[in-house]
């Protein structure tokens, strides 16, 4: 499903993420990953990323994943309320 | 209404909650920014401890009241404008913060565009960025436009709200003088002649000068980002000459360290300003600013062209509006090129000529 409109979800407060879904051209998605721990954990915040991603079946759309050192399970939630938003459903 | 960090958040908008606010900017020694589209506060026992705004895509007029200060506010204050910002479509937004709590935004995912202190009034201001497409993008799309040309190239940059023999004037001097002319028409859509017609009007205005690329100037030359109180009056109880410096200050900051490396340039050219105040602290600030140089900065050498005369008066875009303001076509005619005088007299021009007619605006 494509997305239809900019939504966040999360903060940028310590131990939480911020995600931003915006539509873009096409039908690909593209994912920003950035974290405070980033050096150990941002290929597991990336791997969860892509999994949430794929399995919403979000399309057409730019994902940016700002985190704080947010837990996996706050990770996942904050994703799916964004994509959730930007597929215009919440 | 929800809890962020344990404080309650909401939308400030009574005379009390404005006031409260207020307080707590003077308390952290900010000015009230003004022209606010959003102003949250966060309030503890009912007593507002945070607070933060957005004026357009900048985040502005953040504070965290000192009892609550290092526990994450201001964290908090920043990621519900961001949420705020996405949600209404921004896909990046500008930040103004004090040079030595630049610190907190950058570790916060913004990144610093240009700093300055102003040595005469001690102001001093970070402006960052946060989002999509950021200025090593835009850098990146500049320096194509300027693979293959001369380095060393001229500079201006200009409204031409609208274009006139003034303008043509300065251009042509300029691109004698450059091994290549760069004209940036400063893109923000505040001037009384839309941007897509004041770019299409120097375009075919200069179209005969062969060492010239006419660009827009997008979002960071002379924007509401680098440069609000060209487009915004000073607030109220602000000292507008310090303020209007520190603007100006990081603009040319802008110029320095991003555009000037980014297409190769190396003299800007200027017309005098004899009326506007904003305009000559602006090129007063310029000739101290960019000769300066840096570390991985090629200094810039600024050129002050004295501006075109018609019977002995300056020829000014601001005439021409003023002239158009009269009922004087005739007059104002005469003042521009034959590009510009056509599109005048075109359909197009219609509404345009009508609003200047009747707004106030100056711009």
């Amino acid at each position: 499903m494509k997305a239809v409109k900019d939504a966040a979800a999360g903060s940028l407060e310590s131990s939480d993420v911020l995600v931003t879904v915006t539509p873009s051209e096409g039908e690909d998605n593209t994912l920003s990953v950035d974290s405070i721990v980033f050096r150990q954990f941002g290929g597991r915040i990336r791997s969860v990323a892509e999994e949430v991603i794929a399995s919403s079946g979000l399309a057409g759309a730019a994902v940016k994943v700002q985190d704080r050192g947010a837990l996996e399970c706050t990770l996942r939630a904050r994703l799916e309320t964004a994509i959730e938003r930007a597929l215009g459903r919440a | 209404m929800k809890a962020l960090f344990g404080l309650e958040e909401r939308i400030l908008d009574t005379k009390r909650d404005m006031e409260a606010r207020e307080a707590l900017l003077a308390s952290r020694n900010l000015a009230v920014p003004g022209g606010e589209s959003l102003v949250l506060g966060f309030f503890r026992d009912d007593r507002l401890v945070a607070t933060g705004a957005l004026v357009g895509n900048i985040l502005q007029g953040i504070a965290v009241a000192g009892e609550i200060e290092g526990e994450g506010a201001a964290a908090a204050v920043t990621s519900a404008l961001l949420k705020k910002a996405v949600e209404r479509g921004m896909r990046k937004v500008f930040l103004y913060s004090k040079p030595q709590e630049a610190r907190i935004f950058r570790e916060l995912g913004f990144s610093l565009l240009a700093e300055v202190v102003v040595e005469r009034s001690g102001l001093g201001a970070a402006l960052m960025e946060w989002g999509a497409e950021g200025i090593e993008d835009w850098k990146a799309g500049m320096a194509k436009f300027a693979e293959g040309k001369p380095r060393g190239a001229g500079a201006a940059v200009v409204n031409c709200n609208p274009f006139t023999l003034g303008h043509r004037k300065l251009l042509e001097h300029a691109a004698e003088r450059s091994p290549w002319l760069y004209v940036l028409v400063v893109e923000e859509d505040r001037s009384l002649f839309p941007f897509d017609v004041r770019l299409r009007l120097v375009r075919e205005g200069i179209s005969d000068l062969e060492n010239v690329t006419v660009l827009p100037g997008g979002p960071y030359v002379i924007s509401s980002a680098t440069f609000p109180s060209y487009f915004t009056r000073v607030p109220a109880g602000g000292d507008s000459r310090k303020i209007t410096e520190l603007y100006a200050a990081l603009d040319l900051e802008m110029f320095r360290r991003h555009v000037a490396p980014a297409l190769g340039v190396g003299i800007r050219f200027v017309g005098t300003e004899p009326y506007c105040p904003v305009t000559s602290v602006y090129n007063d600030l310029m000739k101290r600013i960019l000769p300066a140089g840096g570390e991985g900065i090629p200094p810039v050498e600024v050129r002050e062209i004295p501006r075109f005369e018609r019977d002995g008066s300056p020829v000014s875009a601001s005439r021409v509006r003023d002239l158009i303001r009269e009922g004087r076509p005739g007059e104002a005619a005469a003042l521009v090129p034959k590009t510009t005088a056509q599109w005048l007299e075109s359909e197009e021009a219609a509404p345009v000529l009508e609003r200047i007619r009747t707004s106030g605006s100056r711009h």
